[in-house]
């Protein structure tokens, strides 16, 4: 399948280098700029300045790979509405425009008008402005989108991705290996608390990332959500073909060679491996849970019957006990893997 | 105290718990600390634990701490759980010799929830 894989890039030059000398099938990176004036809606390593972004670009541009910003905090707290805020905001969008990256990501609908309005750069609606239906879409292509990122949630919900491919004739991305919990309760409260970490100050100083734990809480007690959740595997790429051809890999927190690792998985179509080595989060559960993603062969099919109602299919519930394993004594010499539903089986041990 | 004494502890904490509570637990870090006021202890992260699963198994939970505490030499006379507040979730099991500040703080506490994110197994107190 000839595609177009947009990249994670954590945001620091040497990282750039290593990416790219890793992989020529890079057809663009993404990477958040500075939370001062915008915030996006994940953890990010680097924050890069103009200057930074500046020489990236060149560097980006010199090896023929194009340049995404991501600014797609989803709560501004009003702000970007302010004299003060557009006014910062038209500053800092003009100096990426100048610098020449390729498009900017956005989840807030003022800032897809703004930019489509009064720049010359392709505005891309973020995941995180949960287009998940062909009224959204189109919505979104009328306020001046060039590319929208589908809501994951609807990766395995083939009628509405054709319903969305039909309505609008825009760019398409999917992420394909988000990871997070298919229909998330915490989907909003924890992309609004990660855009305010993220962002402009004052940011709040928190200990525990309720959201993060309670999220890592329901897989540990119930892997049959690891397969549930939206991600799409490199062997099912095929599968959208005739939805798009452009593939988003999430992972800005992560390493370079946990990030090259993933590109060569979607690039070759193909991973032979623990499925929890491509998921961008939670990252936490690859030294938990081992699911071989080659088990999963076919499992797609069965995705496309059944993506909404779990409880009367059970397809993943019993997928899992057939095939998860979970890691014992990791990390040391005896370190094994063992089915994880022996776990249950035992019992107390007093 | 050797870092494959702290992996393989790591490790059997994890298993105790998992035998004990009889689904998967993850300790996702074992912690030896040292705090500039002079407390030290010993910290273990855990994720799908919960408060339910503390109060039900508090002294078979009290025993494998008091286990790896006596591995590396750590004092188990205050023992506690960090909670997120408000929640059933809990951050991590300590184990921790208070400096006399800290000491003076705790001791004059009483009950389990001297915090809205402590749950103290136990405490221990100094003879005067």
């Amino acid at each position: 399948m000839d595609k177009k894989l947009f990249v994670p890039h954590p945001g620091h030059f040497e990282g750039l280098q290593e990416l790219l000398a890793g992989s020529k099938d890079i057809y663009s990176i993404f990477m958040a700029g500075s939370p001062d004036y915008i915030g996006t809606g994940r953890v990010n390593l680097g924050h890069a300045s103009l200057e930074e972004i500046a020489q990236h670009t060149e560097y980006c541009h010199k090896n023929n790979v194009k340049v995404e910003m991501v600014l797609n905090s989803s709560c501004m707290g009003g702000n970007q509405l302010s004299t003060e805020g557009y006014n910062l905001l038209h500053w800092y969008i003009g100096n990426l425009e100048d610098i020449g990256v390729d498009t900017i990501v956005v989840a807030d609908p003022y800032l897809v008008e703004l930019i489509a309005q009064e720049f010359n750069i392709p505005v891309v609606v973020s995941v995180l402005a949960f287009v998940d239906s062909p009224q959204k879409a189109e919505f979104y292509e009328q306020l001046g989108a060039s590319s929208i990122v589908v809501d994951s949630n609807v990766n395995r919900h083939f009628d509405v991705l054709e319903a969305i491919r039909d309505a609008v004739s825009c760019e398409l991305k999917l992420l394909v290996n988000e990871g997070c919990l298919y229909r998330c309760p915490f989907r909003y409260a924890h992309f609004n608390f990660f855009s305010h970490v993220n962002g402009p100050h004052p940011r709040p100083n928190v200990q525990d990332d309720y959201y993060y734990h309670k999220c890592l809480t329901m897989r540990i007690q119930d892997p049959s959500l690891l397969l549930k959740s939206p991600f799409i595997r490199p062997e099912d790429l095929n599968e959208y073909a005739h939805i798009t051809n452009v593939f988003k890999i999430g992972g800005r927190s992560h390493f370079i060679n946990w990030i090259l690792n993933c590109v060569n998985a979607y690039a070759n179509e193909s991973y032979d491996g623990n499925l929890m080595d491509l998921m961008d989060c939670p990252k936490d559960l690859m030294d938990l849970y081992n699911i071989p993603n080659k088990a999963l062969d076919g499992s797609i099919q069965q995705w496309k019957k059944h993506s909404t109602v779990c409880h009367k299919c059970g397809y993943c519930k019993r997928l899992v006990d057939e095939i998860a394993l979970i890691y014992s004594n990791k990390g040391t010499k005896d370190e094994t893997l063992i089915p994880w539903n022996i776990i249950n089986k035992k019992g107390i041990e007093t | 105290m050797t870092l494959n004494n702290l992996l393989k502890n790591r490790a059997d904490i994890e298993n105790g718990m998992r035998h004990l509570i009889g689904r998967p637990i993850m300790v996702t870090e074992l912690d030896l600390f040292a705090l500039p006021c002079g407390c030290s202890g010993l910290t273990v992260n855990t994720r799908g634990l919960l408060v339910d699963d503390l109060e039900i198994f508090e002294s078979h939970l009290l025993k494998l701490l008091e286990d790896i505490s006596q591995s590396f030499e750590v004092p188990s006379k205050f023992v506690f759980a960090r909670i997120i507040p408000g929640t059933q979730e809990i951050a991590s099991l300590n184990m921790r010799n208070l400096c006399p500040r800290c000491y003076a703080d705790f001791s004059t506490t009483s009950g389990k929830r001297p915090r809205p994110d402590i749950y103290i197994l136990q405490l221990i107190k100094r003879k005067r």
